[in-house]
């Protein structure tokens, strides 16, 4: 559809081929584009993002959560909060909704290679660095070591369990997970503590390394000071901002900070990027 | 520009600017317009219309009204204030998406429009086609042809020569009008889809003589440096002068709506799941949900917050993005403001503090 309209506004439809509930309110989508030729020449990079819709009930921005190393089908997770995704939460297997996108730019895989990688994430904020982590899964030996610091308010909190579990067995991947306290169960096997300082805790070295940091805004005003103390330059830093889009084009006007239009200017960013702009995010 | 003292006085017209230059009767005008109806053409001229003046399109010449500035700007000529995007339909599990081609739009003629409406719209081309072109702008925009009327009256709000522009500034005009003593104007040709307009209505058009124009109004705004406000904004994104101004924002968004170059518009569904359309409204930065985040994190959270935005975006982002001043001096926000903030007088107070 896309490609032969004029109206940069159209979507392409796609099929619910798959729903994961992640947690009791947050729900995985793997969608399928029902147009062939779409479905054969939709590329994206880790990083970007989309606006995926369900008629009748109108557009939300989240991140393509799935790895562009894994053709075929694109994810998105979201929290059933709005108008928005609670209609989405009420579409099934097999349902047909519409995406546009990819919209902003994204991580610079490439320049990462030959590197240490430190993600942090806290909550739902795990599915724009799943994209990444599964896009340097998939070609690991361009990476040095890669830890995974990833927390939630509790067990039930945590996104991906599966993956986790996955991420955990390997040996190649240094996990590290942990619930704030009061969020573990009798069974819970990882730490108990907020993810910046168990990004304390765990230590990671400056050298040779990028850490790549998404969470709510309190979790990154606190984690900033620990990289810092760790060592890390702002250049070494990334993160998404997450802000509330419309267009997802650079036209609507909902998601400046200062003369930065996050929909095209980013969502990534380096925490030197970041600093330089106006504190309204 | 010229000023009002000597655009009065009669000069000798060198032959080249008489080519670009016609005269033409207020009867010969309407004739004009009543000639593109009836071909099939879409006027749009300031009418009045439930009361209030605004430009719309006209049935009939007698409609038009050019004796002022409307009540909103010109710019929902080319960006509607809702407009269809895409209509969609469900039948079981199937969907069917319908496009709405903008390469159907008419062919328009947009009629009396003032030198602030008309100076906006090229600066809305930037953000319409920066990066992805908004084809629903910029095809009303190719099929538009606009013909500027010079205004020879102000009111305490126009400030258009504070920003830039002038009373008879032809600035998005492909036709620029002025209002002669004698009855009826003397039409400059601005552009090629200008000179196409006269060409094929030759008949209705005169040689320009020398018969003299109204006096061009003279705003008597403020002493305003854009230059100057700029390098300020740049420095002072934290102010006091944030709280100071805009604690009385009530947020009611009247400013951006009657603005020619405000453009901040929303994304929403009108129907059932079954049946409906996707439309495109304006909506305003200065309303409280603009920036709402789904957890509830807003970081616009508070009024001032939201009206540096709109001084900033206007007066430095904009400026930074694209080199242009996204405000025109009609002055239009001034008037509606129901708790009286004049932009005008604000954009000076930052002037004086460079």
């Amino acid at each position: 559809m896309c490609d032969q309209s004029q109206n940069i506004y159209l979507p392409n439809l796609v099929t619910i081929e798959s729903i994961i509930d992640e947690t009791p309110d947050v729900r995985t989508f793997r969608l399928v584009f029902q147009d062939d030729r779409v479905r054969e020449n939709f590329t994206f990079r880790a990083g970007q993002f989309a606006e995926y819709s369900v008629f009748g009930a109108g557009e939300s921005t989240f991140c393509i959560a799935s790895s562009p190393t894994r053709k075929g089908y694109i994810e998105c997770t979201f929290r059933g909060v709005g108008r928005v995704t609670e209609a989405l939460r009420r579409l099934e297997t097999g349902d047909t909704m519409a995406v546009r996108g990819p919209y902003g730019n994204s991580y610079p895989i490439e320049q990462f290679y030959g590197k240490n990688l430190v993600f942090v994430a806290g909550g739902i904020a795990l599915p724009p660095l799943r994209t990444l982590i599964w896009n340097c899964l998939d070609q690991r030996d361009q990476f040095g070591e890669i830890t995974i610091v990833y927390g939630a308010r509790s067990e039930a909190d945590l996104v991906y369990k599966r993956e986790l579990d996955e991420w955990q067995g390997r040996t190649d991947v240094n996990l590290v997970k942990t619930v704030d306290p009061g969020g573990n169960g009798p069974e819970w096997d990882g730490r108990v503590g907020f993810v910046p300082t168990i990004l304390e805790e765990t230590g990671p070295s400056h050298e040779n390394t990028v850490a790549l940091v998404c969470g709510p805004p309190i979790m990154i005003k606190f984690t900033l000071p620990v990289l810092e103390k760790l060592g890390f330059s702002d250049e070494q830093v990334y993160t998404t901002l997450e802000n509330r889009m419309k267009c997802g084009l650079g036209k609507c006007g909902h998601c400046n900070v200062g003369n930065v239009y996050v929909c095209k200017d980013g969502p990534v960013f380096t925490a030197a990027q970041l600093k330089a702009m106006p504190n309204e995010f | 520009m010229r000023s009002p003292g000597k655009r009065a006085a009669v000069r000798v017209v060198p032959d080249n600017e008489t080519k670009m230059q016609k005269h033409i009767s207020e009867q010969n005008l309407k004739a004009l317009l009543d000639r593109l109806i009836s071909t099939g053409t879409r006027v749009i001229a300031p009418r009045v219309e439930t009361g209030t003046l605004l430009y719309g399109p006209i049935r009939d010449a007698s409609q038009i009204d050019l004796s002022r500035l409307p009540r909103r700007s010109a710019k929902e000529t080319f960006f509607p204030v809702c407009e269809d995007i895409l209509s969609y339909e469900k039948h079981g599990q199937q969907v069917t998406v319908g496009d709405v081609d903008p390469a159907r739009f008419a062919e328009t003629v947009l009629v009396g429009v003032r030198p602030c409406d008309a100076a906006a719209v090229p600066v809305l081309d930037a953000v319409f086609t920066w990066d992805y072109n908004d084809a629903f702008f910029l095809e009303r925009r190719r099929k538009t042809t606009v013909i500027g009327l010079g205004c020879t009256t102000a009111d305490d709000a126009c400030f258009c020569t504070a920003v830039g522009l002038a009373p008879d500034s032809s600035t998005g005009s492909d036709l620029f009008l002025t209002p002669l003593k004698s009855g009826g104007y003397a039409c400059q040709i601005c552009s090629e889809k200008g000179e196409r307009l006269v060409a094929a209505h030759g008949d209705l058009f005169t040689a320009a003589d020398h018969a003299e124009t109204v006096p061009f109004a003279t705003p008597s705004p403020g002493n305003i440096d854009l230059k100057q406000v700029k390098s300020w904004l740049d420095h002072h994104f934290e102010d006091p002068l944030w709280d100071e101004i805009a604690t009385r924002c009530v947020g009611c968004g009247a400013c951006a709506f009657v603005c020619p170059a405000c453009h901040c518009f929303d994304i929403v569904d009108e129907g059932t799941e079954k049946q409906g359309r996707r439309r495109k409204s304006w909506d305003a930065c200065g309303f409280g949900k603009f920036t709402l985040h789904a957890s509830g994190h807003n970081p616009r959270d508070l009024q001032p917050k939201r009206y540096r935005n709109r001084i900033m975006h206007k007066f430095k982002y904009y400026d930074d993005k694209f080199g242009q001043t996204l405000c025109t001096g009609c002055g239009r926000c001034i008037r509606i403001c129901p708790v009286g903030i004049d932009i005008a007088a604000i954009v000076e107070d930052i002037s004086q503090r460079s």
